[in-house]
């Protein structure tokens, strides 16, 4: 009896044995990374799915003069730019300073809210053009079909972030503070960067 | 949580770095979009230029780097078998277009 006892506790207190996290985490960051990775290849379906539709295509306009790059470039900065101060907030929230990481977080907020002002431009100039969900004056198949779809999944991405980012810095202000609330709002923000750098490579650059 | 303790090692100043890292390889990126070299050539650069942005992102703000490497296996192995399907189909999508149905 005792050995059987011995044994269960031996095979819970392993690495897969179900008594402690095999991946070292806690539960909520945990559940994050899950929803980052199906998240991932949802946007690697869209991404792959826009490949395809590109080898197939006979000739693509050329996106340097059909995008205004320099929107483009400053949007990719103002994205990038917003989620190193997010790491900042997450360091300041393990450091237990609320104080610091509700004013990163707040600019992390400002750098999302320029993108989504850039990115509502973008479309209305893009749609004043002539282009959409079903045809674009370009003539090329699934050119501005897969442009909305692509940025219009990740401008939803960036909107629910700056929601989130929102609730969190509200609430780290209200003292309702947890370091691991702010690490896992900014998971997810760093992963809407990951995927716009995605994006900016391969549909506005290649 | 023992490992998120490794986070407070991280100084400000890493951040910063790695925050101008990848700005420097956000306009790398862009100059090759203006270069008129070959397009396979350019998909490479490119290529390489977003996964070296994604491995400083991954590492350093998400704090992959600190985390057990069960988790970093997690995260990119389904990621890896997209690309494998991907690249099993891709081949066929580079021949000739052509309307006509070839009948035997």
């Amino acid at each position: 009896m005792d050995a059987s006892l011995a044994e269960q506790q031996r095979v819970l207190a392993s690495d897969w044995g179900g008594g402690k996290s095999p991946f070292g985490t806690s539960w909520s960051k945990f559940m994050m990374w899950i929803f980052i990775i199906s998240d991932a290849l949802t946007f690697a379906g869209f991404l792959i799915a826009y490949g395809f539709m590109r080898m197939i295509a006979p000739a693509w306009p050329k996106q340097t003069e059909v995008f205004s790059m320099p929107l483009i470039t400053f949007m990719t900065f103002a994205l990038i730019s917003s989620s190193a101060v997010m790491a900042m907030g997450v360091g300041a929230a393990r450091a237990g300073d609320p104080k610091k990481a509700v004013k990163f977080l707040t600019l992390t907020i400002i750098g999302g809210t320029i993108f989504l002002g850039c990115q509502a431009y973008e479309w209305s100039h893009f749609i004043h053009e002539g282009a959409t969900l079903t045809s674009n004056p370009w003539g090329v198949a699934q050119f501005a079909a897969s442009f909305f779809v692509i940025t219009g999944f990740h401008g939803f991405h960036v909107f629910s972030g700056v929601t989130i980012l929102v609730i969190v810095a509200l609430r780290a202000a209200m003292g309702k503070y947890s370091a691991d609330g702010v690490e896992n709002a900014g998971l997810y923000w760093h992963f809407v960067d990951v995927v716009w750098v995605f994006v900016f490579a391969f549909y506005y650059l290649l | 949580m023992a490992q998120a303790h490794g986070d407070q090692v991280i100084h400000y100043k890493q951040y910063i770095k790695i925050w101008g890292w990848l700005l420097v390889m956000t306009l790398l990126a862009l100059g090759l979009g203006y270069s008129p070299m070959p397009e396979g050539l350019k998909a490479v650069l490119l290529v390489g230029i977003t996964l070296a942005k994604i491995v400083l992102i991954a590492s350093i703000f998400m704090h992959l780097k600190f985390e057990k490497m069960n988790l970093v296996l997690l995260t990119f192995s389904p990621l890896v078998l997209a690309l494998i399907l991907f690249f099993i189909t891709f081949g066929e999508s580079g021949g000739s277009s052509t309307h006509t149905i070839i009948t035997h």
